[in-house]
């Protein structure tokens, strides 16, 4: 099993959401994040003075998978989420060693 | 002991709670009687029918409030003189039969001074025992506890009304307001049963009466709700819960949940807004016990009363609450109800109920258009942050707010069926209102953001889009209110916007440039754009507590400022052509005189002054008119070849119109030197700090507004002397203004002035730097 976590722009999450609902992915959890990445932020112009922007805001995904789906998930929201611009985000996963469903105790696979 | 006795009680309880019919008091009496009687022979028969014992009822069942699953709060009583052993086996003989019957039990044994000890540490016993009611036994030992439990409620109402109120808050913070709950507890939330208990004890505390109008009728049928609560849940619970509320509305023949809900957050309101008013007088005979009265002649006997203090035009303060002054007649006076809320909303006040009673009975509505003077006291009341809140609800529960705005009635605590939402419709407005309140230096038109934020939701459950409907209704609600139809068309379009910058911040990509268009398209101007920013804001903010998270907020800000950018700067209006009074005026004062005219106007008074040019003229002329009692309320001032022309819009706030030969006179003499007019307007009191909490100031000066000019921008709270204070400030850096525009929209006021050194140059970036610390400092709010 694989812990996806994507770091996307916040207007992008109805496109990446209905993209993984329609590869059959059940669940996700959805947090208001800020942050930047290689661009540091950028410069923006308000009322004829310059300032920096530096924490833009960001919408940052976690998605738990079968090892087998993890990387046609990834592909799926790549291409929700690109736009072609600086500050398109990240996508990565990780290996993750048990998932327990609260409320029936299930384990493993199960419980995804 | 006879076990039968007492056994036909759970059959006849059943047979009552099973009969059908809608409860009420009849059914909670019976009830009350039934189980009276019932345990009136189970002690005879424990032996409780001897002197020195008695059984007695505390709390809700002491009250004869016996819902059918309510808990049965039962104390045996025992004399001094009476072995607590005894006492303890006659109880034991008492609680068994009862707890067999399957019936709720709470209980305790305890001597009269075991009693009386208890309450005095533990108010919710204390509570308890205010209410406390003989069933059987010695009638003496229950009168005596209750007589001694009242005087030590009395004599420690100073030191435990407090506690009590520090409790009712913390229980309101940790049980919600039963008004705006979709889910309210109807004892223990903010409004419910338990604020009725506490009324009553803080009335039997004598320290300070509770309203009574209405709370009867809340009691009761409160518990009507939750009779039929218990019988549809089938167990003990204050808490209507969304599966029981279709039963209840059902079982109470209301036509709908939404029916029931409405009702219900209708009688929280009337409690809670009982309750606020009781505490607000307990803690006025608490904080200020030794009050200077003054003797008044009341029909030819003298007595003492607290004195009045002017608060507004036909409003005086007397006691912590706003009155009607003795001169002013409300049958005549259809806009007094608007002003007398503004006022004391505006000093932090309520108004007094008895006086919003007989607003509401003998003011004639207001008409349509409404005069003029209403609208601004109007905004101004919207504008008061908080304490709006207190005194709109007063209006509104004696109808003056339906009265003044047909349509409200429909809003009154509808529900809300949203997860985002904690508020009903009219609620959440007023919460908007008191958001906006705090945002109102960011606009250019605070009046225009707090009518739309009290107006924003009124399309609201009329089955259509609430922005599309509600941007159509104000289009009905404004003309009435007489707002100028160019501001209608703002508001009009904000209402119609309101969630536009939420959904395009969320949604669209902020770096496509027809992002930005988007909002272009539909917002025309920057002023409109900080207005729907503004209301964006507060809107949010006023949905529930964490609506308007920081991330969310920048969002929403980088939107605007693209927008901002692709909107360019609006620069302020100058001053409008001459009339031809102003120019004969003009004329006159060319050779070198100081000329007035006074001219009645469409609210108070015109003053038009021209002068030969100097710096200080207008500080003078500003310090003269507030010296003379006159709340201005808006100015214009500019200089024609070295001449001044002045216009100011005034209200005379207590008696007559001044005579233009007196302010001619005064106003020179403050010229001269001989009149100091700041020392003069502090003596008076006339440079008073606000009394409601405000935002700090905002002045700047605005870059490339003018290129032959510095613009000074000033947004403030309006307070007496505050244009005496501004100007002298800027004659002092010696500065001139060119030109001036002076104007207050409810109690903001919005001033910009043009300005020049010596040389009619702009001034330096170091003098413009200095003006603005001199100024922050000269109009900072402490």
């Amino acid at each position: 099993m694989k812990l996806i976590t994507a770091v996307i722009k916040p207007f992008k999450l109805d496109e990446v959401r209905a993209a993984l609902l329609a590869f059959g992915v059940q669940g996700m959890t959805v947090q208001e994040a800020s942050g930047y990445g290689r661009q540091r932020g950028h410069t923006e112009v308000y009322r004829g003075a310059e300032y920096t922007v530096e924490l833009l805001p960001k919408v940052r995904l976690e998605i738990l998978v079968d090892s087998d789906d993890a990387d046609d998930v990834i592909d799926v929201i790549v291409r929700a989420a690109r736009t072609g611009k600086i500050g398109d985000g990240k996508v990565w996963a990780v290996p993750v060693e048990s998932v327990v469903r609260v409320r029936t105790g299930e384990h493993g696979p199960e419980a995804l | 002991m006879d076990s039968t006795v007492g056994t036909g009680y759970a059959d006849l309880r059943a047979q009552l709670l099973g009969r059908t019919g809608v409860p009420g008091p009849a059914r909670r009496r019976a009830l009350a009687r039934l189980t009276d009687s019932w345990l009136g022979e189970l002690a005879t028969s424990a032996g409780v029918n001897v002197g020195g014992v008695a059984l007695v009822a505390v709390g809700g069942y002491g009250r004869g409030e016996l819902s059918p699953y309510s808990d049965l709060d039962l104390v045996l009583l025992h004399s001094s003189e009476t072995p607590p052993s005894y006492a303890q086996m006659l109880a034991e003989r008492l609680w068994y039969p009862i707890w067999d019957s399957k019936v709720k039990l709470d209980h305790s044994v305890r001597s009269v001074g075991g009693a009386r000890q208890i309450a005095q540490v533990d108010l919710p016993v204390m509570l308890g025992m205010l209410d406390l009611r003989h069933i059987a036994g010695d009638p003496e030992l229950a009168t005596l506890l209750r007589r001694r439990v009242l005087a030590d409620w009395r004599a420690d109402a100073k030191e435990r009304l407090p506690q009590l109120e520090t409790s009712c808050q913390e229980r309101a913070e940790r049980s919600g307001d039963m008004a705006f709950s979709t889910e309210p507890n109807l004892k223990e939330s903010r409004g419910g049963l338990r604020d009725l208990v506490v009324m009553r004890a803080v009335a039997a505390s004598w320290l300070a009466d509770c309203p009574h109008q209405g709370l009867e009728e809340a009691r009761s049928d409160l518990l009507d709700v939750r009779d039929a609560l218990h019988l549809s849940a089938h167990r003990r619970t204050d808490r209507l819960n969304i599966q029981d509320q279709d039963g209840v509305a059902k079982a109470l023949e209301y036509p709908s949940r939404d029916a029931l809900l409405t009702k219900v957050a209708g009688i929280g309101r009337t409690v809670a807004l009982a309750a606020d008013l009781t505490w607000y007088r307990v803690r006025r005979a608490i904080d200020a016990p030794v009050r200077n009265t003054q003797l008044h002649d009341v029909g030819g006997r003298f007595i003492r009363r607290p004195p009045r203090l002017p608060l507004a035009d036909g409003i005086v303060e007397q006691d912590g609450e706003a009155i009607l002054a003795r001169s002013v007649n409300p049958t005549k006076d259809p806009s007094l109800p608007i002003r007398a809320a503004a006022a004391a909303a505006q000093a932090g006040l309520t108004v007094a109920p008895a006086t919003v009673n007989r607003l509401a009975k003998v003011c004639p509505p207001l008409p349509h258009p409404w005069p003029a003077g209403a609208l601004n006291a109007f905004v101004s009341l919207l504008g008061a942050g908080e304490p709006m809140i207190t005194v709109w609800e007063s209006l509104d529960q004696a109808g003056l707010i339906s009265a003044m705005l047909p349509g409200w009635e429909r809003l009154r605590s509808m529900p809300q069926w949203d997860p985002i939402h904690v508020f009903t419709v009219d609620r959440h407005l007023m919460e908007t209102a008191v958001q906006a309140s705090r945002l109102v230096r960011r606009v250019r038109r605070p009046d225009l953001l707090l009518l739309t934020a009290i107006f924003h939701d009124i399309g609201k459950g009329t089955g259509r889009d609430h922005s599309v409907a509600g941007a159509e209704l104000v289009r009905d609600w404004l003309p009435r209110l007489g707002l100028a139809p160019k501001d209608i068309d703002t508001v009009s379009l904000l209402v119609r916007q309101h969630l536009l910058l939420t959904d395009i911040a969320a949604r669209r990509d902020p770096d496509d440039p027809s992002t930005v268009a988007m909002v272009t398209a539909v917002i025309p101007d920057l002023d409109t754009l900080q207005l729907l920013h503004a209301l964006t804001e507060a809107d949010s903010r006023a949905a529930g507590p964490k609506t308007w998270s920081a991330w969310k907020a920048s969002q929403v800000a980088r939107l605007v400022a693209r927008t901002t950018n692709a909107l360019g700067l609006n620069l302020p209006a100058r001053t409008g052509e001459l009339t031809a009074a102003e120019r004969a005026l003009l004329e006159q004062a060319r050779a070198g005189a100081v000329r007035i005219r006074v001219d009645p106007a469409q609210v108070g008074l015109t003053v038009t002054l021209a002068a030969p040019d100097r710096p200080g003229l207008l500080a003078a002329a500003a310090g003269t008119l507030t010296l003379h009692r006159l709340t201005i309320r808006a100015a214009t001032a500019r200089t024609l070849a070295g001449t001044a022309l002045q216009v100011w819009t005034v209200q005379p706030q207590f008696g007559e119109a001044p005579i233009a030969d007196t302010l001619r006179a005064d106003l020179i003499r403050a010229l001269d030197g001989s009149i100091d007019v700041a020392a003069a307007l502090a003596k008076r009191d006339l440079s008073a700090a606000p009394r409601v909490p405000v935002p700090q100031p905002v002045i700047e000066t605005i870059a490339s507004a003018s290129t032959t000019a510095t613009v000074l921008q000033i947004r403030a709270h309006d307070m007496p002397g505050l244009l005496h204070r501004i100007t002298s400030t800027v004659a002092a850096a010696r500065a001139l203004v060119t030109s001036a525009l002076v104007d207050t929209l409810g109690s903001e006021v919005v001033d910009v002035f043009y300005l020049t050194d010596r040389e009619g140059e702009p001034l330096s970036e170091r003098a413009a730097e200095g003006l603005l610390a001199d100024l922050r400092r000269a109009l900072a709010i402490a």
